[in-house]
């Protein structure tokens, strides 16, 4: 292929196949224009005040470090007036973090940010390590998983930071429209698109006073592979792990539509992202006409946490097979008008492999507990902490109690040694089953 | 393999009747073939109410338009509507409506004569037409915005060459295949309307509209997908009905094997969905279609699951003076037509204007048929 000028400057060399629209640039063109478009981001849907602090939700991953970099980069460059601190999680596996906690800590010394590491420990009394010791092996991603989907705000209220911004990125958004219309779920469809959320979540005090924490995904219209080039030609110093957790069944299916749907039809990721925005606004009782926009209006609450090294923290995957089940018992109990016919032991279970999925293969889903209809999602406050919740009590609240309940009277240090006692924990999972749809 | 005619299911007794030995399973219940027909004829008739006998006017037959495309959902629903039909006037001497059908030419797949003749031989009290895509230049208006889409070299070609000059301009198979089935449809709602139906009967089964669904979504048809799957007043002023809308496309497959005689004859064989890893030659049609083949077959419930949710949504309401988009026609509200002027645009300007050509496409459309944005020939 001959060698061919950049479609901007037309000057240098092309050396960059932009992932969004193929257009072929150089790289000082594609590392300012990757820039320009945040930047036009940030101020169309003006993201940002002046004189606020805001946390960079930094793991150490592509995703995080970018955002920290180029956000350094235009609060200097368009005068911003920001104040911004990077806010990392240590979920307290040990060795889990070690790389990336490093990686983050170099970071703020690169990029001059204040950085706080806020453990799980202080945040929930309990170390992930801690929580295996409790409840073993099987269970403790969902631990893992509640607990994540909460700790920044509730560390951004430790920290009396009002304003979370995270790395999600269009392919994230696009990933997470396409999974809710899979599981059925248009109330999160809508709020899982919106670019700014907010979580009324408690206060530093704990006093279950509102602090609005505003939660931002400058990248939100930011090609996961454009990410990538960035980093990579920016030299950045980002950690790249490998998911240790394969993703839920249904995130997984729709990952690999999305990357499908890139290779076919380039703008596609970005194109679903609109259909998200537009379909928000068409879900019975959403405040039509903020565009999505609206930061009121749409409570983050349980949104999901998606992309490597910062959620999926569930084993199961079983999830397609689980809710399958559960449809269809609802389905024949309408057809058969009282009696439900079919008993969950009649039920074969599916072993068949999930479709397009990405990554290994998966457990056969556990037995099915015949299941509630999933409740209508009224969003209302924990009684217990005041994060934003659908139940009465939310899903950390609930694990807590249960965790809580069955540590042991003498146990004061982190204790090896004691007994694994599953029972707190499966209690515990029931009640969060009723409430996941 | 349809149906899953299984051999160890001859000892089985049918779970509804309790008689009959099952021939299939369906949604987990073994059926014999009288309980499986009437469960199919059950889903359809649901959708059907409006069109019974007591809600006809003696003196005005309803008509209404059955798209057919030789696939074994859209032959099924034309059997099964002939038999409620059949059913209504031999109880009450009347019937709730009658039937017009129609076959659009789909591209590289021309029924041979013999086919096109089964159809009004084995179904000879109803109109049978069969159309070409490009025709649908020819049955708008002759001031359609739609004809302005045709490049301006070819707009006093004959339809055929208005049709091949169009395809030409585009960019990709995803955006002609697009491009055909949008005007397929446009095609068919201007014959709806020139033979007097009131209304269109669409073929889909629940798995067509599952796709149908997350590929306009990823086509960035979002805004207008209530009016994809749902029965209903179509912004196109006429009612689309889906009456398969509950059935999968495998339980219909089975239907026809079923009832055999002569529906299995009327079938066109469709290739196979082909993995074909060229992603120059798929489109995104083609991906959803094999996406989903793939979930009914172990995940029937979360097909239909998807239907039913996107069916919540609710269609912002529109009026006739809502301004349409020149190719598929659906209203555009907030006039926020084209690619620009959104989060995920760089270009803070709406296309409220039109472009340069004075054309008007929504997103998606946009996405297919790419415009010369008014400003950027200016200025920028
Ligand atoms: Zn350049
Ligand atoms: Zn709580
Ligand atoms: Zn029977
Ligand atoms: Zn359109």
């Amino acid at each position: 292929m001959p060698p061919s000028p950049c479609a901007l400057c037309k000057v240098n060399r092309a050396l960059i196949l932009r992932p969004k629209d193929h257009s072929k640039l150089c790289r000082p063109c594609f590392l300012s224009t990757f820039e320009a478009e945040i930047h036009h981001t940030i101020t169309s849907s003006r993201l940002f005040e002046r004189g606020e602090r805001i946390a960079i939700g930094a793991s150490g991953g592509k995703d995080s470090t970018v955002l920290a970099s180029v956000l350094k980069t235009l609060n200097e460059r368009y005068d911003y007036g920001v104040e911004l601190i990077l806010l990392s999680i240590d979920e307290g596996i040990r060795g889990y973090r070690d790389d990336s906690l490093e990686t983050v800590k170099r970071n703020a010394q690169q990029y001059g940010m204040p950085l706080e590491i806020l453990g799980y420990d202080e945040l929930y009394g309990w170390t992930m390590d801690q929580v295996v010791e409790q409840v073993g092996k099987r269970g403790n991603c969902t631990y893992c998983g509640v607990f994540r989907r909460q700790a920044l705000d509730r560390g951004a209220a430790k920290l009396g930071v009002k304003h979370v911004v995270t790395g999600h990125n269009a392919d994230d958004v696009a990933e997470t429209v396409l999974m809710n219309l899979l599981r059925g779920d248009l109330p999160r469809l809508s709020r899982t698109t919106s670019i700014v959320t907010s979580t009324p979540s408690l206060s530093a005090d704990g006093a279950g006073k509102n602090t609005n924490i505003k939660r931002s995904k400058p990248l939100k219209y930011t090609y996961e592979k454009e990410i990538v080039l960035y980093a990579h030609h920016k030299n950045l110093d980002y950690f790249s792990t490998e998911c240790i957790y394969s993703p839920e069944a249904f995130r997984g299916s729709a990952r690999a539509l999305i990357k499908n749907l890139e290779r076919v039809r380039p703008s596609a990721i970005l194109d679903v992202v609109r259909s998200g925005e537009d379909m928000a606004k068409l879900v019975p009782g959403s405040d039509e006409g903020c565009g999505g926009v609206c930061a009121s209006a749409v409570p983050a609450g349980e949104e999901e946490e998606g992309g490597c090294g910062s959620a999926n923290g569930r084993s199961s995957g079983g999830e397609m097979a689980t809710m399958e089940d559960q449809l269809s018992q609802n389905e024949a109990a309408k057809a058969n008008g009282l009696e439900v016919e079919i008993t969950s032991s009649k039920i074969k279970k599916s072993e068949a492999p999930l479709p397009l999925t990405v990554g290994k293969s998966r457990k056969v889903p556990k037995a099915s507990q015949p299941r509630k209809e999933p409740k209508k999602q009224v969003m209302g406050q924990c009684k217990k902490c005041g994060y934003l919740s659908s139940q009465e009590i939310c899903k950390a609240c609930v694990l807590l109690e249960g965790l809580n309940k069955n540590r042991p009277k003498n146990h004061i240090e982190v204790g090896y040694e004691q007994e694994k006692d599953v029972n707190g924990a499966t209690e515990a999972m029931k009640q969060l089953d009723v409430g996941a749809g | 393999m349809p149906g899953k005619t299984n051999t160890d299911m001859a000892d089985q007794p049918c779970r509804r009747c309790k008689e009959t030995a099952a021939v299939l399973v369906v949604r987990k219940e073994p059926l014999c073939r009288d309980c499986f027909i009437r469960y199919v004829h059950t889903k359809v008739i649901k959708h059907m109410e409006s069109f019974r006998v007591r809600n006809a006017d003696p003196n005005h037959q309803r008509k209404l338009l059955l798209a057919l495309s030789f696939g074994a959902s859209s032959v099924s629903l034309l059997h099964i509507l002939d038999e409620i039909r059949k059913r209504q006037a031999s109880k009450t001497g009347r019937t709730g409506f009658t039937l017009s059908v129609i076959y659009v030419e789909s591209e590289g797949q021309i029924p041979d004569q013999d086919l096109l003749a089964r159809v009004p031989e084995a179904y000879p009290d109803y109109e049978f037409d069969y159309k070409v895509p490009h025709w649908v230049f020819n049955m708008v208006p002759e001031n359609d915005k739609l004809l302005d889409l045709v490049p301006p070299e070819a707009r006093n070609f004959s339809s055929d060459g208005k049709l091949m000059s169009l395809l030409k301009s585009l960019n990709s198979v995803t955006a002609r295949a697009d491009v055909i089935s949008t005007l397929r449809t446009r095609l068919v709602v201007e014959h709806a309307k020139a033979s007097g139906c009131e209304g269109i009967l669409w073929g889909d089964s629940t798995t067509r509209l599952a796709e149908k669904t997350l590929a306009e979504t990823a086509k960035g048809r979002g805004f207008s997908l209530p009016w994809h799957v749902a029965d209903g007043q179509s912004p196109f002023g006429i009612a689309f009905n889906y009456p398969l809308g509950d059935l999968l496309k495998k339980e219909l497959v089975s239907y026809v094997n079923v009832v055999g005689d002569h529906l299995p004859s009327l079938v066109l064989e469709s290739a196979p969905t082909q993995a074909s890893m060229s992603s120059k030659n798929t489109t995104i049609d083609d991906l959803m279609k094999q996406y989903f083949e793939s979930v009914e077959e172990n995940f029937p419930s979360i097909v239909s699951n998807v239907v039913r949710t996107t069916g919540k949504l609710e269609a912002t309401s529109t009026t006739t003076a809502t301004p349409r988009c020149d190719l598929c026609s659906m209203p555009v509200s907030d006039g926020r037509f084209g690619i620009n002027g959104w989060g995920g645009d760089q270009h803070a300007r709406l296309d409220t204007v039109g472009t340069s050509n004075g054309t008007q496409l929504c997103y998606g459309c946009t996405r297919s048929i790419p415009q010369q944005s008014a400003t950027t020939n200016g200025s920028t």
